[in-house]
């Protein structure tokens, strides 16, 4: 099945083209519907007050038709960072900051080691807590896909989003002055491409696909695989699977054994 | 990484609005009140001191944007709807701007204008301050509350960092706002009063400090007391908080500074300092302080805060979620 997937394959749903028409920063929309909500409770009473607490919160995703994720089989892949320099000249990032970095872990004494590769990117979460404490609206969840973007015409580069992601791919971006982030290559899944690093991933190891849709390539694998996401206690709920993640980790190490982890965020001194 | 701007911020938001909430508690009490006849003085220092640090620790805030020039973006672009967005930072932009309105309004109440302007002119000020003064106080209690509070909400609403995402932390910045609030009205006072003779004004100054350095006292026991509860909740934890508390542990990166510089310097020694002096006036009746002392203790309050300050917004920033 992995010698079928072709390099461009056309994902699943065809989502409109950018910009986007559904997006709504000052939640409008959300708050004509929330008064038509009240409207309908003073005038059917209690049959209403179900139907009203039913309905999402404000700033609360509703489910998107298609959700797109991402599958990595780290069974194929080899770390050669392919992916990050895709990503890098994919998205024109400066020096010094990555949307997809790959972290390898080394564990082990010898001869009995091992070294282990962990793309990170963007999990387009399905609850993100990046969007919720975005002051201006400009971070959102797209509801067509659900890809999680910033609206670089709104972001004002205070970087309360990066404080609050769990999965540090939050940056601000030192040349365009406002929060950056992966964005599943929305310019190429618009136009029915898949992202660019998994159009380069030399090992096919990475799988780009609509999750709502069960027929799809990526839906199939994560049924038939056991997968994992990364810190789901976070309460999250990322779009990013992995299969064969190694979860070793320098701070929860026993005593005695050697575990280093080595990522793109190096130069900073930060646990986690 | 957020840094110094916004430490900076907090310190400076924090005591500003400390200082300015406890003028407006002044002034509204009156001179029945624990100041007796300084009730004024005391609460024209928290007024002139409170709101300016305050506006230049919001524009540390503006300053450290990515675009500092679409920092009303913050309110604007959910201007009609502002409730349905339940970012701290959106209500904190419509927290700071009527503080910094309002509280220029009510520091300008206090200027000698007619000292200033004399003449018809600076009498018409003079009556309108003395008009506006309550009413502008009473809409300041409530508003620097909010912003002393705001500077923990601020940091608070992140699960991504676990020495923040805590109630207690909340408290603990509340708390020590209005610490160091009043530790910088006590400076302001020592520092401007001119003892001329007069044994009554000076009994009345004495007696407004000791009023100041209790309400500070019960104040530094209440932080002392967060400050355990919070080790003791962490300590006892596991996982993501029980690892970001080590930080603070022996051994962690800003282990020193916290204890030395926190809760030694910051707060056991001016906790020691002000009960030796309380405590002296309940026994002897005399509230006499050395000068040294009426200025070395508000700093340590005050260097107190601003290291609380860095070592939460650092110390939480340095450690995260555990595990990949």
């Amino acid at each position: 099945m992995r010698d079928e997937q072709q390099l461009d394959r056309v994902p699943p749903a065809e989502p409109p083209a950018v910009p986007d028409p559904d997006h709504d920063p000052s939640g409008r929309r959300q708050f004509l519907k929330k008064l038509g909500g009240s409207a309908a409770l003073a005038v059917t009473g209690a049959a209403a007050v179900t139907s009203l607490q039913a309905e999402p919160e404000a700033n609360e995703q509703v489910e998107p038709d298609v959700q797109y994720g991402m599958l990595i089989d780290l069974r194929r892949c080899i770390g050669c960072q392919a992916c990050s320099i895709a990503c890098k000249s994919e998205a024109y990032l400066p020096l010094g900051v990555f949307c997809n970095g790959t972290a390898s872990t080394e564990k082990g004494h010898y001869p009995h080691v091992s070294r282990s590769f962990l793309p990170r990117l963007c999990n387009h979460c399905s609850t993100p807590h990046c969007t919720r404490v975005c002051p201006t609206g400009a971070t959102y969840k797209r509801p067509q896909d659900g890809i999680v973007v910033v609206d670089q015409g709104i972001c004002i580069g205070c970087l309360y989003c990066a404080q609050a992601c769990p999965y540090t791919v939050r940056f601000l971006n030192p040349v365009t002055r406002f929060a950056d982030k992966c964005d599943f290559c929305a310019h190429r899944v618009s136009q029915g491409v898949v992202p660019s690093c998994v159009n380069t991933c030399q090992g096919r190891a990475r799988i780009f696909g609509d999750l709502n849709d069960p027929e799809s390539e990526i839906s199939k694998m994560i049924a038939t695989n056991p997968v994992t996401v990364l810190r789901r206690a976070m309460g999250t709920e990322p779009n990013v699977y992995y299969i064969d993640v190694d979860f070793a980790d320098e701070n929860l190490k026993r005593p005695g054994e050697y575990v280093r982890v080595t990522t793109h965020q190096g130069s900073r001194k930060k646990r986690g | 990484m957020w840094t110094w701007p916004i430490y900076g911020y907090l310190f400076l938001a924090g005591t500003g609005a400390g200082a300015t909430a406890i003028s407006a508690v002044v002034l509204m009490r009156g001179a029945g009140g624990a100041f007796g006849p300084r009730y004024f003085d005391v609460a024209r220092l928290g007024a002139m001191i409170g709101p300016l640090p305050v506006i230049i620790g919001t524009g540390f805030l503006i300053f450290e944007l990515g675009r500092p020039f679409r920092a009303f973006n913050i309110m604007t672009s959910n201007f009609w709807f502002m409730p349905l967005n339940p970012s701290p930072m959106n209500f904190g932009g419509w927290m700071l701007l009527p503080f910094g309105i309002f509280g220029v309004l009510y520091m300008f109440c206090f200027m000698p204008w007619s000292r200033w302007l004399p003449g018809v002119r600076g009498n018409l000020l003079d009556a309108w301050s003395t008009k506006l003064r309550g009413p502008l106080a009473m809409i300041m209690v409530p508003l620097s509350v909010a912003t002393a509070i705001y500077t923990a909400v601020l940091l608070g609403a992140v699960p991504a960092r676990p020495l923040w995402n805590s109630p207690v932390m909340w408290a603990l910045f509340t708390v020590s706002a209005f610490s160091t609030g009043i530790a910088a009205i006590m400076l302001g006072q020592r520092l401007t009063y001119r003892a001329n003779g007069d044994r009554e004004a000076e009994r009345h100054f004495h007696n407004s400090g000791y009023a100041l350095t209790v309400a500070d006292l019960v104040l530094i026991a209440f932080e002392l007391m967060i400050i355990a509860l919070f080790f003791m909740a962490a300590y006892f934890s596991y996982g993501d908080v029980r690892y970001a508390i080590q930080v603070f542990l022996s051994g962690g990166e800003m282990a020193g500074l916290f204890w030395v510089g926190l809760v030694g310097i910051g707060l056991l020694v001016p906790f020691c300092i002000e009960a030796f002096f309380v405590l002296r006036k309940m026994r002897t009746g005399s509230f006499r302080v050395p000068y040294a002392v009426e200025i070395v203790t508000p700093l340590a309050i005050l260097v107190g805060g601003f290291i609380l300050r860095y070592v939460i917004v650092i110390g939480g920033q340095i450690t995260g979620p555990v595990g990949l």
